[in-house]
């Protein structure tokens, strides 16, 4: 046997006359060849094994994070029970934001992403739309059922013409106080920056609170929509979203930068606030020992939880103003999308559809403090028993809501400004250079310079 | 070497035995390079609708006044020297005591190349933690200690957060460095020490005759992974600070990641990578010039 093969071995590689030059390379280009079937018969075969026979139940696949993944397993269950022919799959993923935005660029860059339904954040829907990879809702609503939702929501998924993003849950940044505490200093909750800075001083001082006002200050996204309001609140704007005029360098930003820089500095806030996110904040206000916090309606039911520390004794309110200007309330939002490219569009409506129902709405705000996007939730006496102060929410988005630029640069734009306030936060730039250098940045990335 | 009789037969088939190596080479390395070229040359990103079109040498002319990219370049050379560095001299002790014989060595070899071997994303979670400045470790151990009198924020200062990313790094890959230097200090023969101490020299002086000169090809490669490494480094920053406050932690590979992925800006992003390898690959081909004719055929 073994000499067989060396018999073999030899004469083809043998170079005898005439014919053997090109032996090696058949032999080559065979094997080549070998491994290339190979290669194809195994693709091919698990395309087969994965291909759904076509009276399977359809699959519908959605990418959320963590949190929000495990708050969505009710209204999916009661999804998939009304729709015997339907799946929905959702694929947990980090619970920062921007890295869920990632993880969607890259699989729609790759030109085959598994995601049927985009979650949308309202900041992402002009870069989305604007790369050609949501599907164009427009045609598929009336005037009338788009009116049901809030008009801010609706708003944040448009791009140009089209509408790339239906409405499910709104978001807005608001003032959490310690009703106890200031009640106990015979204080009013604070209208302005000023009586914010006065009131968590005094508190410091006479009831040995060890911080007064807890805002989140990373270099992340939650820092532009943070500083949005404060911004709104000394009665500034970011980018004019008719004109592109950037407003950073106006004196109201340079004010905004210098407060949130003084909070720090009179230790009014920790000196990491530099490096906190919504759940460092959420976890220091927690604990009891501090009078004020800027977070999202999602907190309320985390401070009022059967084994938190402050249950019952926290209260909201808009962010604080400047004296004549109106408060500020970031709008965030989330939506649902569809993806152009997906193989089943119409399951993926009717999932959308689904998840826009009042009824499915009122069964996701009653388990979890979020505002649905339906406006005639609000007067609903169910959700009114259960969360006294969803008026209020609803009210000051209506009031006082503020939109982040809605262009498509968004991403880029937003890293600028939260490059330069931190260096501004951190000491290494003054507020008026930081603030010079983000407005000029900005300008030449719009174009408007 | 005398040439053989049968060069000129043995030559083709050699070449055809390496070629398929060589294929997967420049399928793995050669492609995307040469594509990175060449949509270097090209502006698209989302104000061209993601289309490709000919810009010719735009981007390098954009990068010339980005001031951020020169920003990261230093900061990544700041990384870099003082990572590999601090790993080549706490990589080189650690070396040498492992290569003692002591009771438990087969124990302390092991737990020593852990760091190695743990994710890094995983672990840069941890070491964001233990740097917390209300709940992080290293605050309560120096207060505890009285070194310090209130708590540092480590990751929200420009300086100390690239202290406390060279910290991670070092703990990370020192145990690279010192297997590496352990197996060249294996491989030098006992005799060298015993005939040096009979002439009378002491421990401090045979490291610096002996010991230094032999390992220097395997400190030579330890220095060129390490160096290219550090260089690349991207999932250690990017879960630990994020590229830090106002961009001081931010490496070369974070701001590409980002030019490429959150601003979908494809060619910009393929020119800074193609600037970014051709500084890497002068840099080495640097050292190994500084290394010489000798030091290559020690390798």
């Amino acid at each position: 046997m073994h000499d067989l093969i060396n018999r073999w071995i030899s004469r083809l590689f043998n170079r005898g006359p005439g014919r053997s030059r090109s032996r090696p390379l058949f032999a080559l280009a065979g094997a080549l060849v070998g491994m290339a079937a190979a290669i194809a018969v195994t693709g091919l075969w698990h395309l087969g094994a994965t291909a759904q026979p076509s009276d399977a139940p359809v699959e519908l696949t959605m990418l959320l994070h963590v949190p929000e993944a495990q708050q969505w397993r009710t209204i999916a269950d009661r999804f998939e029970a009304e729709n015997p022919d339907l799946r929905l799959k959702i694929i947990e993923g980090p619970s920062a934001t921007n890295a869920i935005e990632d993880l969607h660029t890259a699989a729609f860059i790759l030109g085959d992403s598994p995601y049927d339904l985009i979650y949308l954040d309202v900041a992402w829907v002009p870069k989305f739309a604007a790369a050609g990879w949501l599907m164009d809702l427009r045609d598929r609503l009336t005037p009338a059922q788009l009116a049901e939702y809030l008009p801010g929501d609706v708003a944040g998924g448009r791009y140009r013409d089209g509408l790339y993003r239906l409405p499910f849950r709104t978001d807005m940044g608001m003032l959490y106080y310690r009703k106890d505490l200031l009640a106990a200093a015979g204080l009013e909750p604070p209208e302005t920056f000023m009586e914010l800075i006065a009131a968590s001083e005094q508190l410091q001082r006479s009831q040995g609170v060890d911080w007064g006002y807890l805002w989140q200050g990373k270099q992340y996204e939650g820092l532009s929509a943070m500083f949005a309001e404060v911004l709104a609140g000394f009665g500034g704007f970011w980018v004019d979203p008719e004109t592109q005029a950037v407003g950073l360098d106006e004196p109201a930003a340079i004010a905004a930068v210098e407060f949130l820089q003084r909070t720090i500095a009179s230790g009014i806030s920790p000196p990491g606030t530099t490096t906190y996110t919504e759940p460092e904040t959420l976890r220091l206000f927690r604990t009891g020992n501090s009078v004020f916090l800027r977070n999202w309606p999602y907190v309320w039911n985390e401070v009022n939880r059967p084994d938190s520390p402050i249950r019952g004794q926290v209260a909201i309110a808009p962010m604080v103003h400047a004296p004549g200007e109106r408060s500020g309330a970031c709008q965030g939002g989330w939506g649902l999308g569809i993806n152009r490219a997906t193989r089943h569009p119409e399951a993926a409506w009717r999932a959308l559809e689904f998840f826009g129902r009042a009824d499915v709405q009122k069964q996701f705000v009653l388990e979890n403090s979020y505002v649905s996007s339906l406006r005639s939730l609000a007067d609903d006496p169910d959700i009114q028993a259960a969360y006294p102060q969803y008026r209020t929410w609803v009210e000051i988005l209506d009031n006082y809501a503020v939109l982040r630029p809605p262009v498509p640069q968004y991403a880029q734009a937003s890293d600028i400004l939260q490059r330069y306030l931190t260096a501004a936060f951190s000491g290494s730039m003054t507020p008026t250079d930081a603030m010079a250098a983000a407005a000029r940045e900005t300008r030449s990335l719009l174009g408007t310079a | 070497m005398p040439p053989s009789p049968s060069r000129s037969r043995t030559w083709p088939t050699v070449f055809l035995f390496l070629a398929p190596a060589i294929a997967l080479l420049l399928l793995i390395y050669g492609y995307p390079i040469a594509r990175s070229l060449g949509l270097s040359l090209m502006t698209q990103n989302l104000g061209t609708q993601l289309e490709p079109q000919f810009s010719g040498l735009g981007n390098y002319g954009r990068m010339v006044g980005d001031g951020r990219f020169w920003h990261t370049l230093g900061n990544t050379a700041v990384f870099t020297i003082a990572a590999v560095t601090i790993e080549l001299v706490l990589g080189l002790a650690i070396a040498l005591l492992l290569h003692r014989k002591f009771w438990g060595r087969g124990l302390v070899r092991t737990i020593a190349i852990l760091p190695w071997a743990l994710p890094t994303a995983v672990m840069a979670v941890g070491w964001a933690w233990i740097f917390n400045d209300q709940y992080g470790v290293v605050n309560d151990l120096l207060q505890r200690l009285h070194l310090i009198s209130g708590p540092i924020n480590w990751l929200g200062d420009p300086a100390l957060a690239m202290v406390s990313l060279i910290v991670a790094d070092v703990w990370k890959t020192t145990p690279f460095v010192s297997v590496l230097l352990l197996a060249g200090l294996q491989s030098i023969p006992d005799d060298l020490y015993e005939a040096h101490a009979i002439d009378g020299a002491t421990p401090w002086q045979s490291f610096w005759a002996i010991t230094l000169p032999l390992l220097m090809p395997q400190l030579a490669i330890a220095v060129l992974f390490r160096f290219a490494q550090s260089f690349g480094v991207f999932d250690l920053v990017q879960v630990m600070t994020g590229g830090g406050p106002a961009g001081s932690t931010e490496t070369v590979s974070l701001y590409i990641y980002a030019t490429v992925m959150r601003y979908l800006d494809f060619g910009y992003g393929a020119a800074l990578t193609v600037v970014t390898f051709l500084l890497l690959v002068a840099t080495v081909a640097i050292a190994i010039a500084l290394l010489g004719r000798r030091g290559l055929r020690q390798l």
